[in-house]
């Protein structure tokens, strides 16, 4: 007879139960033994998503490119005023939505990600953060493809790109984090309450134009008191100033923001943990 | 906890609301309370709650099988979810020891676009497989869901029964300890269907798999289990080896069905035929014939005219509802003309009916099979039970002989 290793007990607010550190523990090692679970999820909407349409894979490249297209289109037309810049525009504007893109994507598909997968978060016992995680991850695809654009337009200019470019995964982080954490809690509300998922796509037009990524922060007005304090701009624009022209100016607000966006995932991953079965019992 | 022990349920209760909204409501209460630190009061009905598990108990051991029977809304299912850690119990406690593999929803998380090959990589990992485990089992899986030359199509594009055969395929190829089963089986054909419990059968011998087993179907239960559990509202109302509890459990619902439908007529004092009576071999009035067995029915009648020629019938339905069989005196001798009280009285021997429960009817014409005076059904059960030196569902005369060359 085999032995057997695995033993689970189940008894009323068992996360609460087990005290802090065991639930946490428990959160780590779970992440870890669903890595490969993560990559199936990621493989299959990604060629799902691509497998039934003409134009395939360059789809990835054309909604991010329409939507920076209206930008440029916007500014050269002189409807928008993107303040001054060092550098060409079409540079900023495909640098910005590189990074804000993965951001709208990874939030809007990872707020879904519960109530799509209803019938097995309800039947099933298996990681759940591995569907919105993987639904994050999604979000790099239109990322790197606005990279890709980015540096052939670098090319296009005549422009060196900086060195700090190599920096950039790193500054990413902050960002990656606070998208995981407003993705983790978001697909548990929209579990309970559907408005999440309908409304997410308007809150996100509303955010782009509220955070100065399109055009540069304006020195007085609403929109910069707004900014000072918004730390999705400090996290998506460190990461472009590496990108395009390698000067950091607003530091300070990017690690306090950064600290924001650590801290709320922590938040948003145990908020999860704890209300995850019982959304399994109402989605 | 026993070592020999692979599922102990301890006085487990699940609640749940009646109405969405409010359920929601409370959800969002007790993810706050537990966000803040606390505990919610589980087990305390709020307004618009009901124990939909109401203090179950029950112990698996390992390499057994136990089924839970029950009509729909009973509980059942919500156990099954609690046992797999889907959510948590609101009273008592489930210690489970060993890798849960669970056959609640087959074929979870396949993307209909994608082929069968990449569903059974994705599918395997949902159901908590590693990549290695899969690639080794991959061919056995194929072959196990014969699905063949379809395994680089679509899955969108398969038959439900192979959409089922592949789900099942993975499923059991997990090398699971405990397998919980959720009436998922009856969606593919019959031959599938034999072969998946066959599979399980394996798991459990070689293996030492304990199953918990929800069907509605007694050949089911009755072939696999060895002890079965009924459920009522929430509550078990009944445990023990699983002949028993089967007979237990279609009693229970012929006898609601015989209350919900009032307007079935059953023979009565004022009728022709007053009441009907079933016998065994040694003449003892019963409700319980070994299959294979003699049967004598008798027939009471009662009748101030005479009748010409009667033609007595009785006909049987299994559990199911099916049509199990018609006999009538007209097929066999014509009977004399009655008058007043006497009986009518039938011998089959041997009574070759499956085992199980069937109710009968019965029915006397005149002179014409056609010319029926009037038709009734017996309150009475016939319980075909499996004789103890058998197995299956009949008992089957034989000769064995040895021929040589």
């Amino acid at each position: 007879m085999q032995t057997i290793d695995k033993k689970v007990v189940y008894f009323p607010d068992k996360a609460i139960k087990q005290g802090f550190p065991s639930l946490f523990k428990e959160m780590v090692r779970e992440i870890i033994r669903s890595r490969w679970l993560i990559q199936q999820f990621l493989v299959r909407d990604f060629s799902a998503t691509y497998k039934q349409t003409i134009l395939g894979i360059f789809w990835a490249f054309f909604v991010p490119l329409i939507s920076t297209g209206t930008f440029i289109f916007l500014s050269s037309g002189g409807i928008l005023d993107v303040g001054s810049l060092s550098i060409p525009y079409p540079i900023y504007a495909v640098a910005g939505t590189a990074l804000w893109q993965f951001f709208s994507v990874g939030l809007t598909l990872s707020a879904n990600s519960l109530v799509n997968s209803g019938s097995m978060v309800t039947r099933i016992n298996f990681n759940r953060e591995s569907l919105v995680i993987s639904a994050i991850a999604q979000g790099f695809v239109p990322s790197i493809v606005q990279i890709v654009v980015l540096f052939i337009l670098f090319a296009c200019y005549q422009i060196m790109p900086p060195i700090t470019v190599l920096l950039v995964p790193l500054a990413m982080i902050p960002l990656m984090l606070l998208t995981l954490g407003l993705g983790l809690i978001l697909s548990i509300i929209n579990g309970v309450f559907r408005d999440v998922g309908l409304g997410i796509s308007t809150l996100l037009t509303f955010l782009m134009f509220a955070t100065p990524i399109l055009y540069t922060k304006p020195t007085g007005g609403i929109v910069a008191t707004i900014s000072q304090y918004n730390p999705l701009y400090y996290v998506v624009s460190v990461p472009r100033d590496l990108l395009i022209t390698g000067s950091v100016n607003e530091l300070g607000g990017f690690l306090y923001s950064s600290l924001f966006a650590l801290v709320l995932f922590l938040i948003c991953w145990i908020a999860f943990h704890l209300a995850e079965t019982r959304i399994a019992e109402r989605i | 906890m026993d070592g020999n022990l692979a599922i102990k349920v301890e006085h487990v209760s699940k609640k749940y609301c009646r109405y969405i909204r409010r359920s929601m409501g409370y959800g969002i209460q007790d993810i706050g309370l537990n966000l803040l630190g606390m505990t919610t009061k589980s087990d305390r009905l709020r307004k618009d709650e009901f124990w939909a598990v109401d203090d179950v108990s029950f112990e698996v051991h390992r390499g057994e099988t136990i089924g839970i029977m029950g009509r729909n809304g009973s509980g059942k299912s919500t156990i099954l979810k609690m046992l797999n850690g889907i959510f948590m119990p609101d009273k008592g406690r489930i210690e489970i020891s060993g890798r849960v593999g669970a056959l609640i929803e087959i074929g979870a998380g396949f993307h209909p676009m994608l082929t069968g090959k990449a569903n059974i990589y994705i599918n395997g990992a949902i159901l908590g497989m590693s990549k290695q485990e899969i690639n080794r089992k991959f061919n056995d899986i194929v072959e196990f869901a014969g699905i063949g030359n379809f395994i680089d199509t679509p899955v969108k594009n398969y038959s439900s029964g192979m959409y089922v055969r592949l789900g099942f395929a993975v499923a059991v190829h997990s090398e699971p300890d405990i397998l919980l089963v959720d009436e998922v089986l009856s969606v593919g054909d019959r031959e599938f269907q034999a072969k998946c419990y066959r599979k399980m059968h394996e798991l459990k011998k070689k293996n030492d798999v304990s199953i918990v087993l929800i069907s509605h179907n007694e050949y089911t239960m009755r072939e696999f289990t060895e002890r079965c559990i009924v459920m009522n509202q929430g509550k078990v109302i009944y445990s023990n080896a699983s002949e028993d509890a089967i007979s237990f459990y279609i009693n229970k619902t012929i006898r609601e069905r015989e209350a919900a439908a009032q307007t079935d007529k059953y023979i009565s004092k004022k009728d022709i035929i007053r009441d009907v009576t079933f016998s065994d071999r040694t003449g003892k009035k019963t409700d319980k014939i070994p299959t294979g067995g003699k049967l004598v029915i008798d027939f009471y009648y009662e009748s101030e005219r005479k009748i010409k020629k009667p033609i007595f019938g009785i006909t049987f339905y299994n559990s199911s509802g099916l049509f199990a069989g018609f006999y009538n005196s007209y097929e066999n001798v014509v009977l004399p003309d009655i008058q007043g009280k006497g009986r009518v009285r039938v011998s089959i021997d041997p009574f070759d009916f499956p085992v199980d429960t069937y109710s009968a009817g019965v029915g006397i014409s005149e002179e014409e099979e056609s010319n029926t005076l009037e038709w009734g059904a017996v309150a009475q059960q016939l319980i075909i039970e499996r004789p103890n030196n058998t197995r299956g569902l009949l008992k089957l005369k034989q000769t064995w002989e040895v021929i040589p060359k």
